[in-house]
């Protein structure tokens, strides 16, 4: 759907590039941005989900808490008129095995239906124009500490989902379901022999220590693959002329990596796989043997990018490492890798093999205490998108600045409860400062502006065609910046903090529209919006250390923010001042008055 | 490609359940183990022989401090001694052991679960409270421990969270500002103890601690 009037999936294209070329609201105009209506989801929980809209209607869900936990709403983007919701049926206790925060981080429109993901592994097809459920499958089981987070992406009338769960001891799978039948077409396991982990003949990693039968066995001691974790809760990108998707995989379990020696394939990885089959093309282990809880699930941005004078066929993937991985996307190849942030982990990355080069003085040890780790545990930057705009050819990252104390222990696994073994003291990098979002530029493989923030920024970002990126902080501002030197140029202070993600479309009244959802929360955010005791530094697998000064900012909220420029004629969505009682289909800001705590 | 999938499940399944055994056997060898001290140390009527008229009385603890009609219906419960220092110790142990600590965090700060270093208990504070919360489970995401663990290991879990639950209360309510609160936690990986709101440092606010 290449119409910029709609925006179907959280990551707006199957590029992910979350690039639109909408630009009524421009770099000129957006001071006068005003908020033209917002809705309350209910739980006052982290707040990832990106909304869609798709032919004026609004699509959004809430986090997995409340009465009716995973609620989908469907609204007019013009009046924020309700057309339906829908509640999938709650399993509660579900909310125990998610690791941080009962977040979803959005909905999939295909072919007339929203697609869901619940967090008690149900996947949903709902009818876009009625709200009338399609079919609904399971896919996991909350038992085996699973759970579902991830946005789904529809390809070739496949609805893509992964699951959560490394801190569980999970063993990490993608699945593609059928979009008209709800049955499952195949699913990849990320670890284990490879009929399960799907790779065949076909299958060609550049890098030759990544050659050889079943290494996703091989790489573990014996049956340490079958709670090795590797969840695929990130982004999933698509390339309809290679025909090939691409995601990554998330940490191995437990988080204490003496016991689990070997490379841990194919945990912290990028793969390619035919949609069609689900077969591997290709294969990197960008984290080897990871340390650190380094998930690589962060995504993929797919662009053709001039490098040597030659355009090749890349994706770029902001490491959770710290590095910027500039990768050919037809074969596997690291291009180019470079640090965007404070890293003392790694030293490099080798071009030669693709392996980081450790810095082996700060391999943990168990009972001893690391120092100054660098990045901590959620990385540089964790899965909060980026966005990338071919007018300033420049990539948009929200991300992290943040380093720990960690401290291995032994853990056993029991089925159904955390699988970790680590003890983890975050707080601010060098500087202060906790988050920054910056402009990087992949060809000159260099930082172009950035502005620092007080927290992380744990939104995605959006850029336009206006020249305009959107992003959003912890403490309660959604910022508009000008995307070629990252002035800021309009800000909004929201009835709670930001950690979703900015989308723009066109209502049935042709105006541009921004949306963003306000509720603190995520790992990070917890800390504020549950019962969380910021004394206590180590709490939050440890991010409590980095954050305990939020809940003095900001509490949870639940708020669907929809802003446009002020109308300088009179439309229909004027407010009527002759008949009050009609003002609620208006477009007068109504504040904070949807904030319900 | 569907019926890989059950075949694998089918061959999955016993190996796991092989694991989980093999994983609470010894949670249950450390259980043993504690119980002759266990036994020492407590009052015969706390122990397994009177064991069937305590969870008798357990059944009629509220989980409210609503009561209908003026009523008191909370009964006289007899436990084990919970400030016993040794008691906290082995809980501590079994609370980081039965992987109690991958939600409630190190010295229960709290994080899939809730905290447990306030004086803050959703499903009520009192050791008779905290016992069952843990043998029976909480609908929002706490498991059922009861079917797992032997009464002295959930007995000494209770002592432990009693003990680590004993946050400074300068004031009735909580004040969070810029400028409070004013101490936190030295944190775990510099201490280990049952009592960590013995050692307090200021609060660094998202800081780097000195």
């Amino acid at each position: 759907m290449k119409d910029d009037r709609q925006w179907p999936m959280a990551a707006k294209n199957y590029a992910n590039t979350r690039y639109s070329s909408l630009d009524q609201i421009n770099a000129g105009n957006v001071g006068q941005l005003k908020l033209a209506w917002s809705f309350s989801v209910g739980p006052a929980r982290g707040q990832e989900a990106a909304p869609l809209a798709v032919n004026g209607t609004v699509f959004v869900v809430a986090p997995y808490d409340g009465p009716n936990p995973n609620q989908v709403f469907a609204l007019d983007a013009v009046t924020g008129d309700l057309k339906w919701s829908y509640a999938p049926k709650p399993n509660i206790a579900a909310k125990g095995v998610a690791c941080c925060d009962v977040v979803n981080r959005g909905l999939a429109y295909d072919n007339g239906k929203i697609f869901l993901n619940t967090l008690d592994d149900y996947s949903v097809a709902i009818d876009a124009n009625t709200g009338k459920e399609l079919w609904h499958t399971k896919l996991g089981d909350i038992n085996q500490g699973e759970t579902v987070t991830m946005a789904p992406i529809v390809v070739k009338g496949k609805v893509l989902v992964g699951n959560s769960g490394g801190e569980m001891g999970v063993r990490g799978w993608l699945t593609a379901v059928d979009e008209t039948s709800g049955k499952i077409a195949w699913r990849a396991y990320s670890t284990g022999p490879d009929s399960e982990v799907l790779i065949g003949d076909d299958f060609n990693p550049h890098y030759g220590w990544l050659k050889g039968k079943d290494l996703g066995v091989k790489s573990w001691p014996p049956d340490k693959w079958q709670i090795g974790g590797a969840g695929v809760w990130g982004w999933i990108s698509y390339d309809p002329d290679l025909n090939l998707i691409y995601y990554g995989t998330a940490n191995p379990g437990a988080w204490n990596h003496e016991a689990r020696p070997g490379d841990n394939l194919w945990s912290s990885s990028l793969f390619a796989r035919d949609p069609d089959t689900g077969m591997a093309k290709w294969a990197y282990a960008v984290g080897p043997h990871d340390l650190w809880d380094y998930d690589e699930i962060n995504e993929n941005i797919l662009l053709d990018l001039p490098i040597n004078n030659q355009t090749r066929k890349v994706l770029v993937h902001p490491g959770r490492n710290g590095f910027m991985y500039v990768i050919d996307r037809a074969t596997g190849e690291v291009l180019s890798a470079d640090p965007f942030d404070t890293v003392n982990t790694i030293k490099s990355i080798d071009l030669k093999t693709g392996r980081p080069v450790l810095n082996d003085e700060l391999t943990p040890k168990l009972g001893k205490t690391v120092k100054d780790v660098c990045p901590a545990s959620p990385g540089a930057k964790d899965w909060q998108p980026a966005a990338w705009s071919p007018r300033t050819k420049l990539l948009y990252v929200p991300h992290q600045h943040i380093c720990m104390n960690f401290q291995t222990s032994e853990v056993g696994y029991i089925a159904g409860t955390p699988y970790v073994g680590a003890t983890v003291d975050m707080f601010a990098g060098p500087g202060g400062h906790r988050g920054e979002f910056m402009a990087w530029d992949p060809v000159a493989r260099k930082k172009v502006w950035s502005i620092t923030e007080n927290f992380p920024v744990w939104t995605g970002a959006l850029v336009t065609a206006g020249d305009l990126a959107f992003y959003g902080t912890m403490d309660r501002w959604f910022k508009a910046v000008d995307a070629k030197t990252g002035q800021v140029l309009w800000q909004f202070r929201a009835p709670s903090g930001f950690v979703g993600q900015p989308t723009t479309f066109i209502g049935n009244d042709g105006v541009q529209y921004v949306a963003m959802m306000s509720g603190v929360g995520g790992w990070p955010g917890v800390v504020a919006n549950a019962e969380i005791d910021p004394r206590v530094r180590n709490g939050a697998l440890g991010f409590t250390g980095a954050m305990q000064d939020l809940p003095a900012q900001t509490v949870g909220g639940n708020s669907l923010l929809v802003f446009a420029l002020p109308k300088t004629q009179g439309a229909a969505t004027q407010p009527n001042q002759t008949n009050p009682g009609a003002s609620n289909q208006g477009n007068a800001p109504t504040g904070q008055s949807n904030h319900a705590q | 490609m569907r019926n890989t999938e059950t075949a694998v499940s089918l061959c999955v399944q016993p190996i796991i359940a092989k694991r989980v055994l093999a994983a609470l056997s010894a949670v249950l060898t450390l259980a043993m183990a504690m119980l002759p001290s266990q036994a020492q140390q407590s009052a015969p009527a706390a122990t397994s022989d009177s064991s069937a008229g305590l969870h008798g009385k357990l059944l009629q603890v509220p989980v409210t401090t609503l009561a209908p009609g003026g009523t008191n219906p909370r009964p006289t419960i007899k436990t084990p001694p919970l400030d016993d220092p040794a008691a906290a110790q082995r809980g501590m142990q079994a609370f980081n052991a039965l992987n109690c600590v991958g939600c409630h965090m190190a010295n229960g700060g709290g994080g899939m679960g809730p905290a447990l270093s306030n004086n803050f208990f959703i499903y009520g504070g009192e050791p008779e409270n905290i016992y069952l919360s843990i043998a029976q489970g909480r609908p929002n995401g706490m498991p059922v421990w009861g079917s797992m663990l032997p009464d002295p290991v959930i007995w000494d879990l209770v002592a432990y969270i009693t003990s680590i639950s004993k946050a400074p209360t300068p004031q009735w309510g909580t004040t969070v500002s810029a400028s409070s609160p004013q101490i936190q936690q030295v944190p775990a990986e510099d201490q280990q103890t049952a009592s960590p709101w013995d050692n307090t440092e200021s609060f660094t606010k998202g800081q780097k601690p000195d």
